[in-house]
């Protein structure tokens, strides 16, 4: 029992981190329509500036500023908020399939850019020995992985809290107008350049904060871990839990990352050994039914958008 | 639907979970974990190497198995991506209860896994491929409690092998094609820094990204300066593509390529018609009879040759750590990461793969003896950060053969390496 209770605490923490992440394209598509195909490339700034300001020094590589955890996930969200916001100026006019193709692009720079910057990124060889704060919280892998988990708890807790306040608020009901029809709320004084940028931008921090939640959790970060695929995983999550519904997101981050995980595991166990193998292809199909029948049964996702009035109207 | 496949899953797990605790009773079943990209970018390599560590199971099985149990062989495909391979590690740890795990092949899966499952819970990993440097710093940190080990030699080695044999050959002017990656940035680094100490020089050094349609531009860029020859760090789609347009574009034959390119996939792509001054290089299967044993074997198994990389090195690590489990009193982590050293150990017996060599081992262990298993991949010696040196060979195809040009031991190795350091 304690065995399955550890993997369930290990496989929360992943699947929460990306719920964090979840939860930033949420704001940005499911309340604003913004198609961020760049996911994964603000993850990885997340990522990479935890491991630079926590890590220790390096020979040839910069580092060695062993700041403290909370410093290293601030400073995520900062440096992705900084990459928002020179990326969004840049692409936010283009709507729909345009800004998905410039956003996409961004991320597969992002990653390039971490593959051959070894100053700043170890390159290839990624940056290993980033610091696990529950290690000096708990002792023991059960102990300090549940003291991870209550982290990440808290901290998707607080990310959920604000964006639950920040699209009940008159800003999010902004964001559903802008999405709704430009023109209307353009009409209204509102700027729709502007508001999108600022959605863009938040929902980028939190996407960096997943990225510094999971690089200190793993404590190693290699280019390797930002291919696009990643963009897509959390795509599903969102799509299958449901946009314009922060519940769902986080719903889809546990879900989507169960059915990916454990169709690995039912593979290992019912095909028999000669043919394991071939048990990849198998998951990819799985995995791509699953999807597929979703988007059949539940177009809108498994919860879906919730509505939104102000609490001072009377219905 | 997700939620009963959730649930589902669930209660298979805990199902399995009640298993163990009988099974201990009854019918006894040793689990091994493996953790192996079966699908996404490195599949093709990863299935075959996961046959072979399947294979490497079944002849200890057929010996017996570990302390008279069977050996189960528990595959988790990591799709390539380190938080699935995670994942897959923690799962196999925590429900299936293994001890150790066998994988993963690239650094970037390995690495995470080492440092986020395998470590913390005390459990031995042993990687037929991870070839990265970065292992070695860890471990010279402290950071991997001695739970690492590699069957397979680093690029150190690699690198060496690659600029005696450009040296060798004459070559004076090389350009270097390599794949952006740790094990391609690495063993290109290396390589640069020895041929220039071996009396040739570079003439350009390009990295490929993979999985790409063309390399016609890496090609142009490298033919720039007029190289004499061509060393070619690939893996066998992409290093076909870039082969073929490095000939069509006028680039020399004279081909030094890494040992994953030996492989019949890559020469097949080519054709083996124009890769007749191709050279390369590879861990070698040492000359004594029990190697050469291993290869019948294999080829009774798959029909066909262990052409290709990791699966030596698989069968080997598979076989060493189930010889670790065989010494260990108990079965835990811990223990076979500790006995990995008694059934490796420089002054003990000899022991050989096969079921044979398997049987003979057992009595050995169980006398109270040492042994020392010389595998697949010959003799193998950990050091104290994990990492294995093996001797080298190098090849050559004639017609559609490929044929053994030379033989380096260890000791052999170990001098190069140390005369091109210093």
């Amino acid at each position: 029992m304690i065995g399955l209770i550890s993997y369930l605490i290990f496989f929360l923490i992943l699947a929460l981190s990306f719920g964090i992440a979840v939860l930033g394209l949420n704001l940005q598509w499911g309340y604003t329509g913004l198609f961020n195909a760049g996911v994964a490339g603000f993850i990885a700034i997340g990522g990479y500036t935890m491991a630079i300001l926590t890590g220790p020094s390096r020979d040839a590589v910069l580092g060695g500023f062993e700041m403290p955890f909370v410093v290293g996930l601030i400073g995520a969200m900062i440096a992705s908020g900084i990459g928002a916001y020179i990326v969004g100026l840049a692409t936010l006019r283009l709507k729909g399939e345009y800004l998905a193709v410039a956003t996409f692009g961004i991320a597969v720079s992002i990653q390039l850019v971490c593959l051959n910057w070894e100053y700043l990124t170890g390159g290839t060889l990624g940056l290993i020995g980033i610091p696990n704060p529950s290690k000096d919280l708990a002792t023991g892998p059960l102990a300090q992985n549940a003291v991870y988990l209550g982290i990440v708890i808290v901290i998707g807790g607080i990310a959920f809290w604000a964006l639950e306040r920040i699209v009940k608020s008159p800003w999010g009901r902004m964001l559903k107008a802008i999405r709704e029809d430009e023109g209307a709320a353009a009409s209204l004084g509102k700027s729709p350049v502007r508001v999108r940028l600022e959605s863009f931008i938040l929902g980028c921090m939190l996407m960096g904060l997943a990225g510094a939640l999971l690089t200190a959790f793993i404590g190693y970060i290699s280019p390797s871990d930002f291919l696009p695929i990643v963009t897509f995983q959390i795509w599903t999550m969102l799509i299958v839990g449901g946009s314009a519904n922060n519940r769902g997101a986080l719903l889809g981050a546990v879900l989507v990352w169960g059915v990916w995980t454990s169709s690995g595991f039912v593979i290992s166990k019912f095909i028999p050994a000669e043919i394991q193998a071939q048990g990849g292809a198998l998951q990819a199909i799985l995995i791509g039914l699953i999807l597929v029948v979703t988007l059949l049964m539940r177009p809108r996702g498994l919860i879906g958008e919730e509505k939104h009035v102000s609490r001072h109207a009377s219905l | 639907m997700f939620r009963k496949s959730m649930i589902s899953a669930l209660s298979v797990a805990a199902i399995t979970l009640g298993g163990v605790g009988s099974a201990s009773a009854s019918d006894c079943t040793v689990k091994l974990g493996a953790i192996l990209p079966v699908s996404g970018p490195m599949g093709q390599v990863g299935e075959r190497i996961s046959a072979t560590g399947q294979f490497a199971v079944d002849q200890f099985n057929e010996a017996g198995g570990v302390k008279g149990c069977d050996v189960k062989y528990v595959l988790r495909d990591t799709q390539g991506q380190s938080t699935i391979g995670v994942d897959a590690a923690k799962s196999l740890v925590d429900i299936e209860g293994v001890q150790a795990l066998i994988g993963a092949v690239s650094s970037g899966v390995s690495l995470p896994v080492l440092t986020s499952v395998s470590v913390p819970s005390k459990i031995t990993q042993v990687s037929c491929c991870s070839s990265s440097e970065s292992f070695t710093a860890l471990a010279k940190e402290g950071k991997t409690d001695g739970y690492w080990f590699r069957t397979y030699s680093t690029n150190r080695s690699q690198a060496a092998m690659g600029a005696l044999l450009t040296a060798n050959s004459g070559f004076k002017k090389t350009a270097v094609i390599y794949v952006n990656t740790d094990f391609g940035v690495g063993l290109a680094k290396r390589y640069a820094a020895d041929i220039v100490k071996l009396g040739g020089s570079i003439s350009s050094m390009v990295a490929y990204n993979e999985s790409q349609q063309s390399y016609r531009a890496e090609v142009t860029t490298a033919l720039q300066g007029d190289p004499d020859s061509l060393f070619l760090v690939a893996f066998p789609v992409d290093g076909s593509t870039l082969t073929r347009e490095w000939l069509a574009l006028g680039g020399t034959g004279n081909l030094i390529v890494n040992n994953s390119l030996r492989s019949s996939d890559y020469f097949e792509a080519v054709g083996s018609k124009h890769l007749q001054k191709l050279q390369g290089y590879d861990s070698a299967q040492p000359r004594i009879p029990s190697v050469a044993n291993f290869n019948e074997m294999f080829e009774e198994r798959f029909d066909g040759p262990p052409n290709g990389p990791g699966l030596h090195s698989v069968y080997d690590a598979v076989t060493v750590v189930l010889l670790a489990m065989e010494a260990s009193d108990e079965i835990t982590g811990e223990n076979i990461r500790d006995n990995i050293r008694i059934v490796t150990a420089a002054d003990g017996e000899e022991v050989y793969p096969g079921p044979e060599g398997i049987k003979r081992a057992k009595e050995l262990l169980a006398a109270g003896k040492s042994i020392r298993y010389v595998g697949a991949t010959g003799g193998l010696q950990f050091d104290q950060n994990g990492d294995v040196q093996a001797p080298k060979m190098t090849w050559k195809l004639v017609g559609d053969e490929n044929v053994e040009t030379g033989y380096f031991t260890t000791e052999e190795i170990a001098d190069l390496i140390k005369k091109l350091d210093d």
